[in-house]
């Protein structure tokens, strides 16, 4: 190759890295050295090799054949100390190239919050999530059964989740809402395959259709009567896993054994544990039909409880928090727990359904005079919902409106119109022994309105209107006042 | 209680069954210069193992700078095998990682050590900078390329048979140690790796003498892009360098591939692996598996051993190679 083209091609590398530290000085050498011949000659070797070694010098490359300055300077030596530092730059964009495709990589946004993922091929992944709901409530024409008015946190849930290779995965969530902070979610899968993952730890239970669902996509403020029935968490294991790209989806477990409607302890006060499992399917969940947001399943459990307390036995409230039912404080559970609940949900473009049925049935004692009973407590709820703004409703909620809104600008959100009604119905035979029908309903009906803005995937403001009537729950054998009840929240979730 | 027991087990054994069925797949992490080497060896192997058991063999190959390559091994990198270019590397392994053994190196004949090579200079045809014995490279103007011994085992084999050279010259610490500064100073570009390094002097046309694995001298004299361009130079005296293999235990274990990961290794010293080494210019270690013919491009060369000169690769990796060793005292990054 001729010297001078030579040059040229060895310059034009260098003016056009990234990574050089000086690269006015080598895009100066460049220009010098890729001018045209009439030019060149304007230029000596010797001024060419001074801004080389100033070259060198700020690179700290300096080469052992470069001399000292004295020396005549030949253009194969020239030639030798630019190839040093092209390949010294070569290396070091090498150096970079591997740095960057071993560094973890760190994104942040809107939709998806901070997650850190490990270099290719990515298989660890933390992510950092938060869910807080901060509520205003308020009861209308409580005099009777007064309830306060308040401001409170509902949820404040920072949550740490991500996989550690492939075969694991862990998620750790805390709730701050309270006036102490609690362990939510808190366990490891061992992901064998899509079919067969074993998770271990305390987390949702498998039974509740609304339960399993998001606390952050429920249609509104508080979950409807069937999820009175539904364990919420509990300290277990279980195997999960799905067929048919998610068509079939099914989930067993073993745990300490949760009451209804509430957290399972953190320790198994009983002894005996209780099995818990779900299937739901999707048959039509990839067709893209009319169908295709149409899912059903059933749930079921079993397990002995024997003790009293409210680690054993349910108190059931209205969709205002109310406690409207409980067993006399002399009532042990003493016997076999199980639940099961028929639940169906159906999504099509912007209408949601969402329903479910639940049968609780708890073998009770009562000590003084050896009554005994197997009680069967139900609830149902029918939940549906509209998006008026044309966004899919789904599962978890509007994911993402088609406008966010922007103060001043074109986009509204999201808004989504909703209405739910339901029922609790106690066992006949709970009272007048195991229960005070004085104090507490047999059976409780409720209805619910409410309205759902989604300013941004991330952001929502909701408003409920329920009504709840009772059979039941008063003194001399009158129905508990009903319940009026307009609650607010607003949401930040990500 | 029964009943969930048994619904257990059965869900288990459903688990652990959907995670066995898996191609049998071996990893050889290896250095630099084999490249060309193992992409034979492992040709060869599979098509024997394909005859002997019927089963189909796939086996992947990765290369990199010798300690690089061991660090990737204790970070988790699940390699079946390794094929490093010293002992020390696959020490790091059994001590920092618990992956093998301490005693892996006793499992194969050889202390493990399939093949040797040694350490010898490329030179410019007509070696116009005179190049003879280890005192030229220290000399004004001689460019010296040699990799990092921070990250390449062939780099550490290159600085050893320097420092063993320069004992016997100069039997004096001092003098020992103001050599190999020297001769680093005389070392224009650092690459990572042997292949590297070999990339510098070879298409980059960069320095004078390039230190070197002799299979990858070799490697560039029977290429007919580079063969008349460079001769090889015997210093008077040299290092054997024995590149070790062993199968790692735990990954092994996790992956179901003893049985294939040790025949492959063994197949090593078979004459079909042997020949297969001389041909990529390693020396046998067993030369009597293999034709004459094939012996006569090694020169005789005097060899000092890692053992015998140096005391073994433990003590030479803390005193020459470790963090504040003698190669830190030698050479400043510029």
């Amino acid at each position: 190759m001729p010297y001078r083209h030579r040059r040229a091609t060895a310059t034009a590398a260098l003016s056009t890295t990234v990574l050089h530290p000086v690269p006015w000085l080598l895009g100066a050498l460049g220009c010098a050295l890729a001018l045209p011949a009439q030019a060149q000659s304007q230029v000596s070797v010797e001024e060419l090799a001074r801004r080389l070694e100033a070259i060198e010098q700020r690179l700290g490359t300096a080469s052992p054949a470069a001399g000292d300055g004295t020396a005549a300077v030949d253009t194969a030596d020239l030639d030798q100390r630019l190839r040093v530092i092209e390949r010294k730059l070569e290396l070091q964009a090498e150096a970079e190239a591997a740095r960057v495709a071993s560094a973890p990589v760190v994104s942040l946004s809107a939709a998806k919050g901070l997650s850190i993922k490990s270099a290719p091929p990515g298989d660890v992944e933390v992510k950092f999530r938060g869910l807080i709901q901060a509520d205003g409530r308020f009861f209308i024409g409580d005099e009777r059964v007064p309830q306060n008015d308040t401001f409170l946190f509902r949820r404040v849930e920072p949550t740490i989740e991500g996989t550690w290779g492939s075969l694991f995965a862990f998620r750790l969530g805390a709730q701050l809402a309270g006036d102490s902070a609690t362990v939510n979610d808190a366990y490891v899968d061992l992901r064998f395959s899509p079919r067969a993952t074993v998770r271990v730890g305390r987390y949702k239970v498998p039974l509740g259709l609304e339960r399993l669902q998001s606390s952050s996509a429920g249609a509104m403020v508080e979950g409807g009567f069937a999820s009175e029935l539904a364990p919420v968490r509990d300290l277990g294991v279980q195997l999960q896993g799905e067929f048919a790209e998610g068509a079939l989806s099914y989930a067993i477990g073993a745990f300490n054994g949760a009451p209804d409607g509430r957290d399972g302890a953190t320790t198994n006060p009983d002894n005996e544990f209780e099995l818990i499992g779900r299937v739901f399917v999707e048959p039509w969940k990839n067709s893209g039909g009319a169908l295709s947001g149409l899912g059903f399943g059933v749930g079921a459990s079993q397990g002995d409880k024997r003790g009293s307390g409210n680690n054993f036995l349910p108190r059931y409230r209205t969709p205002g928090q109310a406690q409207f039912f409980n067993y006399r404080s002399t009532v042990l559970a003493d016997g076999q727990h199980s639940r099961w609940s028929p639940q169906a949900y159906y999504y099509r473009n912007r209408l949601g359904l969402l329903g479910e049925y639940i049968s609780a049935r708890q073998e009770v004692l009562l000590p003084t005079g050896n009554a005994r009973a197997a009680l069967d407590h139900r609830a149902w709820q029918l939940t549906a919902g509209w998006v008026l703004t044309g966004e899919d409703a789904s599962y978890r909620g509007v994911v993402r409106p088609n406008q966010a809104f922007t103060p001043g600008g074109a986009g509204w959100g999201a808004f989504e119109l909703v209405a739910r009604y339901g029922r609790l119905s106690i066992d006949e035979d709970a009272f007048p022994r195991f229960a005070d029908p004085n104090a507490v309903a047999s059976q409780a009906d409720s209805w619910g309105l409410g309205l759902n803005w989604y300013l941004t995937s991330n952001f929502k403001l909701v408003a409920n209107y329920t009504h709840t009537d009772f059979e039941g729950g008063a003194a001399a054998a009158a129905d508990r006042e009903d319940e009026k009840a307009f609650f607010t929240r607003a949401q930040l979730s990500f | 209680m029964k009943t969930l027991l048994s619904s257990f087990a059965l869900a288990f054994a459903l688990a652990a069954g959907t995670a066995s069925a898996k191609d049998v797949e071996l990893l050889n992490v290896s250095y630099d210069p084999t490249r060309e080497f193992y992409a034979e060896v492992n040709t060869a192997f599979a098509a024997q193992w394909k005859q002997q058991t019927g089963e189909t063999l796939k086996i992947r190959a990765s290369h990199g700078g010798s300690g690089k390559q061991a660090r990737s091994v204790i970070d988790g990198l699940e390699a079946d095998v390794v094929t490093l270019a010293l002992a020390a590397d696959i020490d790091a392994i059994a001590s920092n990682g618990k992956l093998l053994p301490a005693n892996w190196q006793t499992r194969l004949p050889h202390q493990s050590s399939p093949y040797t090579s040694t350490i010898v200079f490329l030179v410019r045809k007509g070696n116009p900078k005179g190049v003879r014995d280890w005192g030229d490279l220290v000399k004004p103007g001689v460019a010296v390329i040699t990799p990092n011994p921070k990250t390449s085992g062939g780099a550490r084999w290159n600085y050893l048979a320097a420092w063993a050279w320069a004992s016997q010259q100069y039997r004096d610490g001092g003098k020992v140690v103001d050599y190999l500064t020297r001769l680093f100073k005389n070392v224009p570009v650092l690459d990572t790796g042997a292949r590297g390094s070999t990339t510098t002097f070879v298409e980059r046309g960069i320095g004078d003498v390039l230190l070197a694995w002799e299979n990858e001298a070799l490697l560039t004299l029977n290429d007919p892009a580079t063969r008349g361009k460079f001769e090889i130079v015997v210093p008077s005296l040299s290092i054997k360098a024995e590149p070790p293999v062993a199968w790692v235990d735990k990954n092994v274990a996790k992956h179901g591939t003893r049985k294939q990961a040790e025949a492959y290794l063994r197949f090593l010293y078979t004459p079909e692996g042997q020949r297969l080494a001389a041909k990529h210019g390693y020396r046998p270690a067993e030369p009597d598996k293999v034709p004459a013919a094939e012996l006569a491009r090694f020169p005789q060369v005097k060899q000092v051993t890692i053992d015998n000169a140096f005391g073994g690769w433990k003590k030479t990796q803390a005193e020459h190679f470790a963090d504040g060793g003698f190669f830190d005292r030698i050479y400043q990054p510029k």
